[in-house]
């Protein structure tokens, strides 16, 4: 083994001009690289937990929103049926008042028809009771006690039908 | 045994071979590391990007293993420089290698410029046995980590980092392992700092060392004869595989004893108090 102490020399000052050059071309450039890279990561990875922290807040907001909305139809759907109930009993209501209304005129018309009917029966009764006595008594006047007998039926049966 | 090309140049020794791979090995992790890098993106990183980012994210693992990462993450720009520095380093003897071979003294030369390493064996070798002629070989293509001077070089840094930091961050704490369990564990503890260094730069180049020594021992195998040549296949499969193995075990224990020691100088014994 022969030691050449220039060979030492040589050699420090080549490591030394290789570290300055890399230091300064390759390795400086690499390194902030890799750091960007390692802050890029840590961002992203803190961004994913924001997210995610905000989906399930979003998921929370929405389970109450339904909630809320479940709450509110079944409100209103019982509203609903509480005022299509107070309706129907309402129509009812007016239905069988308009009925009794409509039962009463129709009673009134009827009698006041009847009444109309039987004076009208009773005026046309009387001409044809005196047509009948004019005519009897054209034909003969001979017993008296008959005709008197068959105006009095005749008025009897009138009036009986009436 | 091959020699190593050194030219003296106004009392230097400069070892060309080194000079070449260290050139050679900076050049590739560079490049490497700028392919890696030169479309970043942050949400679609290409294929180099993510082997860089992945990288980076071992050597990362390796320091907040032995220390927190607030205290560490000065540390991992350099970490990564050495591991991908070792790790090339260490695969790029096992690619091929350039040998040449000097038989006179005389053109022994290069860029007009005398290899006296080579010069002063081929004397040696004649004066020796002058009847013979000499011969010298010389590798041109090595690990640069093959070679004593080199780690011992990286060794040095992380000895002086580790112990620089230590000494002005970490004053009181830094001064007093020195002194633990007893004031007489003195000498004792200095000579673990001493042999922290020697053992940190000595691991890395025996084990490159001695990976390249049995690969040029078995090309030697290869070369002798045919039925050398058949057998050397094998075992420079074999022997490739595993240099490739231990290559990457040594970056990475080079790399994971620098982030230990510096981690254990820099410790202020926070968290047991």
């Amino acid at each position: 083994m022969k030691f050449v102490w220039e060979n030492t020399v040589i050699a420090l000052i080549a490591i030394g001009i290789l570290y300055f050059l890399l230091n300064k071309y390759a390795f400086g450039p690499l390194f902030s690289v890799m750091e960007k890279r390692r802050e890029l990561v840590k961002q992203q990875l803190s961004e994913a937990a924001q997210t995610r922290e905000q989906a399930a807040t979003y998921v929370e907001e929405q389970k109450a929103a339904l909630q809320e909305a479940r709450k509110e139809a079944y409100d209103i759907i019982e509203q609903s049926k509480q005022t299509s109930s107070k309706q129907a009993t309402q129509i009812i209501d007016l239905a069988k008042e308009e009925a009794v209304r409509l039962k009463d005129e129709a009673v009134r018309d009827i009698e006041n028809e009847k009444n109309k009917a039987v004076e009208q029966l009773r005026s046309e009764v009387g001409a044809v009771s005196v047509k009948i006595a004019s005519k009897l008594i054209e034909k003969e006047v001979s017993t008296e006690g008959v005709q008197g007998e068959l105006v009095d039926k005749y008025l009897k049966e009138v009036g009986g039908r009436s | 045994m091959h020699e190593a090309p050194i030219i003296e140049l106004g009392g230097f020794h400069l070892d060309l071979s080194i000079v070449l791979m260290m050139v050679v090995t900076c050049t590739i992790v560079f490049v490497i590391a700028k392919l890696a890098t030169r479309n970043l993106s942050v949400e679609n990183p290409g294929k180099l990007q993510n082997f860089m980012e992945w990288t980076t994210e071992f050597v990362k693992n390796m320091i907040t293993s032995s220390m927190n990462w607030k205290k560490g993450k000065p540390f991992l720009s350099l970490a990564l420089t050495l591991i991908l520095f070792i790790f090339v380093g260490n695969m790029l003897g096992l690619l091929f290698g350039v040998v040449t071979e000097y038989h006179d003294p005389a053109k022994a030369k290069i860029f007009g410029q005398e290899i006296t390493s080579v010069t002063s064996v081929l004397e040696e070798a004649h004066a020796k046995y002058p009847e013979e002629e000499a011969h010298a070989e010389v590798a041109w293509w090595k690990s640069p980590t093959a070679d004593a001077g080199v780690t011992m070089g990286l060794a040095l840094l992380v000895f002086v980092i580790s112990n620089g930091l230590g000494l002005f961050k970490n004053t009181r704490n830094y001064l007093k392992h020195y002194v633990q369990p007893y004031p007489l564990f003195l000498p004792i503890n200095i000579i673990e700092q001493v042999s922290k260094l020697m053992t940190h730069g000595i691991r890395l180049y025996a084990n490159i060392f001695a990976g390249e020594v049995l690969i040029s021992t078995i090309m030697t195998l290869a070369k002798a004869s045919v039925v050398g040549t058949i057998m050397s296949i094998p075992l420079l499969m074999a022997w490739d595989g595993f240099s490739i193995f231990v290559g990457a075990i040594q970056a990475f224990v080079f790399v994971t004893l620098m982030i230990v020691y510096i981690s254990q100088s820099i410790d202020t014994h926070e968290e047991e108090h």
